[in-house]
């Protein structure tokens, strides 16, 4: 690739094109672009277990794979999929690129720790990968002890350190956000002028920056108790098992929402543009998203309803998460409230933006099954909590991440994508991503266990529409993989705002130059100051 | 920080002294039996220690409320995580 | 950098923004670390409710002595950390120096004293897996306690190390002239640092040696 084939004008990409100039790079939007391509790479490893693992369900005796296998494979999808693709995946790709210039800045606060927080996640990725070619970990990613401490022989240690180092990388960019929020917006970018995306990244940073320490020491404490033999979960000597999953939870439960929260982010800057609309309830939406991310702190022990932790703490617990599902529920309504009499255009962000309202709100209304104490009974640990998560990570977060990079596509690249191939891909994706993980639901809700390689033979239909329906996945997102590439060097070259979106970040160049904005801009309007009369299209 | 008024070295003086004077109160509390009171005790000290600290030395008390915030919510937060796990163990 | 006139870095728009950005990024930073121990502050809690008298008479093994005067080495050097920070202030570069000398050295004599409070407890066969012997009841739990213990005082007195060094290199910085009155955040920043460290030990001291001592 040639300068001239991606740029007409002076930007970040022509300002330097060898090695050197990106991996040590200053810039946020280099370094959002490098760490785009290292998830990238990270979902490829991760969807491969996935698909290793659909392809051993399709009969309901493990006939792929054996069962010690099969446990690496889930545990290899599970930890690559959360800590390596969805975490970092909208705040350090678009959040990195977009969030200076959101708010009217130059770059980050912190330029150096940004660039730091790439290694430590590439470092972390190595890590878990040597653990991986080295028979990687059979765990499961939540490393309950003591089976992680005491009886497993997998490599433990190297997936943990991994996942350890990679916690920095995270702890960095939450650090570098809130910090740039508070202090580098934008004369007249006051507070409730921010968009959206702004404060899901600014909720996301405060999740990031104070539930990532408790799993650095969490993981640390596995694995002394694993390397010295005594510990505190170790029941024979007095120690507490549950004291692990206490721990673990209480950063995995907020980490859902740093996965989910982003997505809301992405969601209503899309809706907000093909309905031609300012976001219904603007501040119910940034209250909303603090609370989510509050609130969030107070729910972990509903993943341990059934591993013996009191009923009273499990009725607190029950509770505390009823009432987290309403600020989430809130935001739902206001993206419907949005949608009513907009102006709706289906582009492919907008198919992605829609998927997702859908499938986060089957998510998140079967979440509310599994925080009744009475049916977690049945359905902890089956195919239904599964599909719940699926529901939000996928059906929701990878939706809303494939329709933010398409959005934002033009002006991080100069280059408009092929619109049909990605309405194609999008629907796709839809209907793959339903025929994999609806039949979840049935199947766990008649008691198909999780992480087991065999099953009962009457779970054998369900099982083979799910895989059937994975690999209509892989084609939906290997096909935006292929046009996306495609379009760096052969597609139409952008305007600045093919959209006609609201926002600082349309106000400069597609791809923008190197300081984001030739002058400071100045705020004089409020968020999503959409005119009905104008189209998406120019 | 543009706070010109910086602390004067003698209100770091007092605080050391009476860190020091807490210190010796709480080992001294410790050798009486108070039975389940000694450990409030010893916290309630270990706590006025870490306010005077914060408050002066770190420059707390001429701060911006969003740092006074930021410095007490890593505290909130693993009390969430104490208080909600022992509620747990405590009531298996 | 020390020269008379602010100059900031390029993506802040002033000296003022630079200083605020670098006050929150600590302040953030510290509020990690609360977190970091505060697991196993956590740990630690729920393993003592679970067994009280065990954790009592571990408590009373440990060296109070030692550890009280450590107390106090570390109070006193944030102490003459916070001099330093104020010698920082008003540009007066030998008293930073001297002041972050002092730092340093108490830093490194709470070190020596813990090394030897260690090499004590393994004489007395305290060190868990290390040829760990209690002749009492509860020796499992006993053995957690000090599990425990060598845990925390150990991550702290690696803060600590770290620490030492961080001010020593910025004292070195400060005999090279590199700080004025309008420019010492890296003075600032360790200082507040160096002090949450002592905040952290003044929790780690009565929880762990004065559970029991009437």
């Amino acid at each position: 690739m040639n300068s001239t084939a991606i740029a007409t004008h002076e930007s970040y990409l022509s300002s330097g094109w060898n090695w050197w100039s990106w991996l040590s790079t200053l810039d946020h939007k280099r370094i959002g672009i490098m760490y785009t391509v290292s998830i990238t790479l990270l979902f490829g490893i991760g969807g491969a277990a996935a698909a290793m693992i659909r392809l051993d369900l399709l009969t309901p005796h493990s006939q792929l794979v054996s069962i010690e296998t099969y446990n690496k494979l889930f545990t290899v999808h599970g930890v690559i999929m959360v800590w390596f693709f969805l975490i970092p995946s909208i705040p350090a790709t678009l959040g990195n690129f977009l969030l200076p210039m959101m708010i009217g800045a130059r770059d980050l606060a912190f330029p150096r720790l940004n660039l730091l927080s790439w290694y430590l996640f590439v470092g972390g990725a190595v890590f878990t990968i040597y653990a991986l070619l080295n028979g990687g970990a059979d765990t499961g990613w939540t490393f309950y002890a003591p089976y992680s401490t005491t009886y497993t022989s997998s490599q433990v240690f190297a997936v943990a350190t991994g996942v350890f180092i990679a916690g920095f990388s995270s702890i960095l960019t939450g650090l570098n956000f809130v910090v740039t929020v508070h202090a580098m917006r934008a004369p007249g970018m006051t507070w409730f002028r921010l968009p959206l995306f702004i404060w899901s990244m600014y909720a996301t940073s405060l999740i990031l920056v104070l539930a990532t320490p408790v799993l650095a020491m969490t993981l640390m404490l596995m694995v002394f108790e694993r390397t010295f033999g005594i510990g505190v979960f170790d029941p024979a000597l007095g120690g507490d098992p549950l004291l692990f999953q206490h721990l673990f939870w209480f950063y995995s439960h907020p980490a859902v929402y740093i996965m989910v929260v982003p997505a809301m982010g992405v969601a209503s800057e899309i809706i907000s543009c093909f309905t031609r609309n300012s976001v219904f309830g603007y501040r119910f939406m940034a209250f909303a998203i603090l609370a989510i991310a509050a609130f969030g702190f107070l729910v972990w022990g509903h993943h341990m309803f059934v591993s013996g932790q009191s009923a009273y703490a499990g009725t607190v617990f029950s509770l505390l998460t009823f009432l987290v599902s309403v600020p989430s529920a809130i935001k739902v309504f206001n993206w419907t409230a949005t949608l009513y009499k907009g102006q709706v255009s289906f582009e492919a962000p907008m198919l992605y933006a829609l998927g997702f309202i859908g499938l986060f709100t089957i998510g998140g209304l079967t979440g509310l099954f599994l925080a009744s104490l009475g049916l977690d009974v049945q359905l902890h640990d089956t195919y239904f909590v599964v599909a719940h998560f699926h529901y939000i990570m996928v059906g929701g977060a990878v939706m809303a991440f494939f329709g933010g990079i398409h959005f934002w596509w033009p002006k991080i690249t100069g280059r408009m994508y092929p619109e049909g191939w990605a309405r194609f891909s999008a629907i796709l994706t839809f209907i793959g991503f339903n025929l994999t993980f609806f039949p979840q639901f049935i199947v766990g809700y008649l008691g198909m266990p999780r992480r087991y390689p065999e099953y009962a033979p009457e779970f054998q239909v369900w099982n083979v529409f799910s895989s059937a329906g994975a690999s209509l996945l892989v084609f939906g997102y290997v096909l935006p993989l292929i046009y996306l590439l495609w379009s760096l060097r052969y597609g139409e070259r952008a305007l600045n705002n093919p959209w006609n979106a609201k926002g600082l970040e349309w106000e400069t160049a597609s791809p923008p130059p190197s300081e984001n904005f030739h002058a400071t801009p100045v705020v004089t309007e409020e968020a999503y100051a959409y005119a009905r009369a104008e189209s998406p299209h120019g | 920080m543009t706070n010109h008024t910086y602390t004067r070295p003698r209100v770091y003086v007092l605080v050391w002294l009476t860190l020091l004077a807490l210190l010796a109160v709480t080992v001294a509390t410790a050798f009486l039996p108070l039975g389940w009171a000694n450990t409030p005790v010893n916290l309630a000290i270990s706590v006025t220690q870490a306010a005077l600290v914060m408050l002066f030395s770190m420059h707390l008390r001429a701060a911006h409320p969003l740092v006074k915030i930021i410095a007490v919510i890593g505290f909130f937060g693993i009390g969430i995580l104490i208080i909600l796990s022992l509620f747990d163990v405590l009531t298996r | 950098m020390a020269e008379g006139v602010t100059a900031c870095a390029p993506q802040f728009d002033d000296a003022e923004q630079q200083r605020t950005a670098s006050n929150l990024g600590i302040w953030i930073f510290l509020a990690t670390e609360i977190l970091f121990f505060g697991v196993l502050f956590a740990a630690y809690a729920i393993t003592r409710v679970r067994y009280p008298e065990a954790f009592a008479a571990a408590s009373r093994l440990t060296n109070l002595p030692l550890a009280g005067t450590n107390t106090a080495i570390l109070v006193t050097s944030s102490l003459t950390m916070a001099l330093g920070v104020h010698a920082a202030q008003h540009g007066a570069r030998r008293a930073i120096v001297g002041w972050l000398s002092v730092t340093v050295a108490l830093g490194c004599a709470f070190l020596a004293i813990k090394a030897v409070e260690y090499r004590l407890d393994y004489l007395e066969h305290l060190v868990p897996s290390l040829d760990f012997r209690y002749a009492g009841p509860q020796a499992d739990q006993v053995e957690l306690f000090f599990y425990m213990y060598f845990f925390i005082t150990g991550v702290h007195a690696l803060h600590v190390l770290i620490g030492i060094g961080c001010i020593a290199t910025i004292a070195v910085m400060a005999s090279r002239d590199t700080f004025s009155p309008d420019y010492f955040t890296p003075v600032d920043v360790t200082g507040l640092y160096w002090h949450l460290v002592d905040v952290i030990w003044l929790f780690v001291f009565p929880v762990l040696y004065l559970i029991s001592r009437s």
